[in-house]
């Protein structure tokens, strides 16, 4: 059969592979090279070397989203996770309605970041307002902003994956833990958590990729007001490119650095939770 | 050996692909290579041919034209008219608006594609430092020929690359009827009878501060209206009445003939009128509709609104304004009560200061497009500020005031923030030059609009303004 | 003892009731929000958007009305569906195809592509917007038809993905069979092959419908200036006009959730479990 099949590759795969290709592959790598370049319009390309990303890293605008963007991912994978955990918890307790709750808590989840931040604009402001103070007033009040509105967005799709998996543990481990006279935080530490630590692996891995890749929900939110102290990475790197002319090059470096930080937090992150499901 | 002819296999079909769909745009290059050879060949004969023939010609060649156009306010307005001159001519003009603060975003990432404006614009001397690659050279339009003052023009070397298409002015506009109302209260601190004393800022300030101790009595919420300091709402301070500091400092240099030129050559500045323009800021933040924390949210629409409303007496803008105050709902403000004053500062002799007057906004043509399309291009625009219907358009629905000889004297616009202008620009005053244009890029005026909100907010100190203000001039002149 | 423990139980779970009422209404009260304030005059949302609307502020339609004008929303919301559901059937048919083929037929070139397929779901799009755009221009795909091609192109990591990992699971006997029976390829992928495939396809297609629908960027920079979508009319509300309109942007917000609500509502079940399949697998 696997001789045979051989000669249909350009019906199989030759579209997705041509779309990959122009749309993925090609962008790509062009910008790995464009990045050691000065170019305004890709084909006027110079060589410069590593300047770009000398440029990148001296500028203060770049480190600084990088700190705001690890500061709110580190702070909303563990809001966002703790709280979709707890909600699990609750949920896969057997009480009236469950289905409509979790109806209700993913719902946020698949509206769109744009439309998303302006409604938390339009909130927090609101909130704000009596104290005479706007969300630009501080650069902590977008942080929290963005915080309140990633966990709004993920809570509900985190929970539903900690559900799946609570509902995966086999009912007679339970059955015999509690036979032995375990209570209940008992359970939840010793059966509970360990066996969704699967469902805690790819919950981590979202969240985090998530939080590194915003840019919908703080261009709408804060787009980086005040003094772009609210800036976070994918947004630094869309105004360098768009923001004025020549510093394409510079863009695009960032846009390098962008890339390596999200692989490498992937790779270390999945690493880590991988071990420590084996451990247990 | 197997595995590599696989392989070749593979990129022979990539490239049989590769090919198959750069043929596709290579056949399209090609026909639009031969209209190119077409219309230059029609323009050969049109220059044999009369000039209403040409209209025709090109109507074949060329089907759209595109303009990517700066102010938001009066999109609408074009759409009309790239309507009426399709139904007139058959060419179809693309207008395209840039949001509010992005108009350079857009201009970057639309001209580097295919189909890119073939009509834009740049903002003075430095915009065509930045598009100078773009811009064609229209020493030999009509257009041109109809410029009232060719100094107005964006030039370097002889050729003509940016057309001024429209002269603003902004000062602080004001509610007559609130200031008469003030004028006639039997407590005011101030013996100030009529605008007309209000000639500097001493006298500016003092009337501000009793009209705000007596808001009250006027049924005012304030009497500026707020500042508003939203992101992209933030031009008036940055830009606008950022110049009136920086327009001093140049014109102290006595070096350059005017200001702009100063400007440009500065690569640093002192900001010595750095306290003038923190006179003027307070004074509009702390008499302000709005306490000064929520003006991070506050928008130009806002403000607008607060004026028409006649809840402020005062609002900083420029005469483009008027159909924003115009239209807003419950508008209670008698066209015959909007004046203008100009901005006071508190720099010595300013009695004899103007509005601020100039233009930011000149026509480019780019040179990127085929030739029969940059014609097309000009075509349109000689069309809209010289035949009767442009013209009609420009004065009565764009309200612009149009520097070109092919108006009249009555076909000037009739709003009345436009009529103030002319009215400032015929008194023995002297204008302030539109010196900004030689800021030296837009993020320039986003970090000191940034700062200003901060400062507004607590942030930061005035002095933490004035040093970046100048830091982020010499870093972005040096870029 | 026993009776207590029962009573404890019962009481336990209508506080748990209460509590989980309490958060819903919390977690629904922002769009609770937006819809009362898509009623009210313009300059009477943003300082007070806490307040119901009353006879001062209440100006029933005008915000839809104007905004939908405004914003030409049923323009946007046209290109929306129609991007969406052209992109997402794409992605679904072609990515299967090749889903399956490079599972069933193994050799390095094909677990070298499915590999670089599954790296290229970590890059984030920053790093190739700047030069996707540029090639899309040149290929001539920045416009609405164009735009499936490159959706299918970003699409492609985790739908291929996705259907590998399912067709991994399908025993080779069914396949075998119809190609004994003298079925090629082709009829044996859609005739035998698709209709398995179905549960992992509907998981497909929604993660898809969802990242497109939602998408702002992307067709933003390609087709934002003559083809608006949803995101990219409301991003636009704010300066694209002059000033902000807070009523229009409201009622467009409102008229953004609707469709998403609707859908959901509809197909809830394949949703929660397509999206913990798809989270689950990926």
């Amino acid at each position: 059969m696997v001789r045979q099949n051989k000669k249909y590759f350009p019906i199989f795969v030759l579209p997705t592979l041509i779309a990959f290709t122009v749309a993925f592959f090609i962008p790509f790598l062009l910008g790995i090279v464009l990045s050691f370049t000065k170019f305004t319009t890709v084909i006027d390309a110079q060589w410069v070397g590593l300047r770009n990303y000398m440029e990148a890293f001296s500028s203060k605008e770049f480190t600084n989203a990088l700190w705001f963007t690890v500061k709110f991912a580190i702070v909303s994978v563990i809001t966002v996770n703790v709280f979709a955990f707890l909600l699990a918890l609750l949920l896969t307790r057997k009480i009236k309605g469950t289905n409509l709750f979790r109806t209700v808590f993913f719902m946020p989840n698949l509206i769109g970041g744009i439309v998303l931040g302006y409604i938390w604009q339009l909130i927090l402001n609101g909130i704000l307002f009596p104290f005479g103070m706007t969300l630009t007033f501080k650069p902590e009040f977008g942080f929290w902003g963005l915080v309140i509105l990633m966990n709004w967005q993920m809570i509900g799709y985190m929970m539903v994956i900690y559900i799946a998996g609570i509902q995966n543990i086999p009912k007679d481990v339970m059955e015999a833990a509690k036979i032995d006279g375990a209570d209940r935080f008992q359970i939840l530490r010793k059966i509970t958590i360990p066996l969704v630590m699967p469902s805690v692996t790819i919950c981590l891995f979202l969240t985090m990729s998530n939080s590194f890749k915003l840019f919908d929900q703080n261009l709408a939110l804060t787009a980086g007001a005040p003094s772009r102290k609210t800036t976070m990475l994918a947004l630094d790197i869309y105004n360098t490119f768009y923001g004025s002319v020549g510093s394409e090059g510079i863009g695009q470096a960032k846009a390098v650095v962008f890339t390596l930080i999200v692989a490498l937090v992937a790779v270390i992150q999945l690493n880590l939770t991988r071990k420590r499901e084996v451990e247990n | 050996m197997k595995k590599s002819s696989k392989l070749l296999a593979i990129l022979l079909t990539l490239v049989m692909v590769a090919s198959a769909l750069t043929a596709c745009g290579g056949e399209k290059k090609a026909k639009e290579t031969t209209q190119q050879k077409e219309s230059t060949k029609t323009e050969e004969k049109k220059e044999e041919t009369s000039n209403d023939q040409s209209a025709s010609n090109e109507e074949e060649k060329v089907d759209e034209i595109y303009y990517l156009n700066f102010k938001p306010e009066i999109a609408e307005v074009y759409n009309q008219i790239a309507a009426d001159y399709e139904a007139e001519t058959g060419i179809k003009v693309k207008v395209v608006t840039a949001a509010s603060g992005t108009y350079e975003q857009t201009l970057k990432s639309e001209v580097a594609k295919s189909d890119p404006p073939t009509i834009f614009q740049i903002n003075g001397p430095v915009g065509y430092e930045s598009w100078k690659d773009y811009c064609l050279d229209l020493k030999d339009t009509k257009l041109y020929s109809y410029l009232s003052d060719k100094s107005l023009a964006v030039t370097s070397g002889d050729g003509v690359y940016g057309i001024p298409y429209v002269v603003e002015g902004y000062g602080i506009i004001y509610n007559n009827a609130i200031m008469e109302k003030y004028f006639a209260l039997p407590d005011k601190a101030t013996d100030i009878t009529s605008m007309e004393k209000v000639n500097n800022f001493a006298t500016l300030k003092a009337v501000v501060e009793d009209m705000t101790a007596h808001a009250d009595a006027l049924e005012i919420k304030g009497v500026f209206a707020s500042t508003s300091l939203g992101a992209g709402e933030q031009w008036r301070w940055q830009t606008h009445l950022a110049n009136m500091p920086l327009y001093y400092e140049f014109k102290d240099n006595t070096a350059y003939d005017n200001s702009i030129l100063a400007g440009l050559a500065a690569n640093e500045i002192e900001f010595k009128y750095a306290d003038n323009y923190r006179n003027i800021f307070d004074l509009y933040v702390n008499n302000s509709s709005t306490q000064k924390g929520l003006l991070g949210s506050k928008t130009v629409n806002d403000s607008m609104a607060e004026f028409a409303l006649g809840q402020a007496a005062m609002v900083q803008n420029g005469n483009w304004a008027w159909s924003q105050i115009n239209g807003v709902d419950g508008n209670v403000v008698a066209a015959e009560d909007i004046k203008f004053l100009p901005i006071y500062t508190g720099v010595t002799g300013e009695e004899k200061q103007g509005l601020c007057v100039g233009t930011e906004n000149y026509f480019a043509i780019n040179s990127k497009v085929s030739p029969a399309k940059q014609q097309a291009s000009i075509d349109f625009l000689e069309w809209l500020f010289s035949s009767e219907k442009g013209k009609d358009y420009v004065t009565n629905q764009l309200g612009f005031i149009a520097p070109f000889t092919t108006f009249e004297e009555d076909e000037k616009p009739v709003d009345p923030l436009a009529r103030e202008v002319l009215a400032w620009m015929e008194k023995d005053v002297e204008s302030v030059t539109w010196t900004f244009a030689a800021f030296p890029s837009e993020d320039f005026k986003n970090y000191f609009g940034d700062a200003l909100l901060e400062y507004v907010q607590g942030g930061k100190t005035w002095d933490e303004v004035v040093t970046i203000v100048k830091d982020s001039w010499k870093s972005e002149r040096a870029k | 003892m026993e009776a207590r423990s029962q009573n404890h139980k019962k009481i336990g779970s209508v506080m748990l009731f209460i509590l989980l009422t309490v958060l819903s209404i919390l977690f629904l009260s922002p769009i609770f929000i937006v819809l009362m304030n898509s009623f009210k005059g313009k300059f009477f949302i943003s300082e007070t958007p806490f307040k119901l609307p009353n006879s001062e502020t209440f100006v029933g339609l005008d915000n839809y009305l104007s905004g939908i004008e405004k914003t030409k929303f049923l323009h946007a919301a046209g290109w929306s569906l129609f991007i969406t559901l052209s992109s997402v059937t794409a992605i679904l048919l072609f990515t299967s195809m090749t889903a399956w083929f490079i599972t069933r037929v193994k050799n390095k070139f094909n677990s070298m592509l499915y590999y670089i397929f599954t790296l290229s779901m970590i890059v984030p799009f920053q790093m190739v917007m700047f030069t996707m755009t540029k090639v899309a221009n040149v290929l001539h795909l920045d416009n609405p038809v164009g735009i499936i091609v490159i959706y299918l192109g970003f699409g492609t990591g985790l739908s291929v993905f996705m259907f590998s990992g399912f067709v991994k699971s399908i025993p080779l006997e069914l396949e075998e069979a119809s190609m004994i029976d003298g079925c090629g390829p082709i009829k044996t992928f859609f005739l035998v092959v698709m209709p398995v495939l179905k549960p992992i396809t509907v998981t497909v297609a929604i993660l898809n419908s969802m990242w497109i629908w939602n998408d702002y960027l992307l067709p933003y920079l390609l087709i934002g200036m003559d083809y608006k979508t949803i995101p990219i009319a409301i991003q636009y509300l704010k300066g694209g006009y002059g000033s902000i309109d807070m009523g229009a942007m409201m009622a467009m917000l409102v008229l953004a959730i609707i469709p998403i609500v609707v859908f959901y509502i509809t197909c809830q079940k394949y949703i929660i479990e397509g999206v913990v399949a798809g989270a689950v697998k990926g």
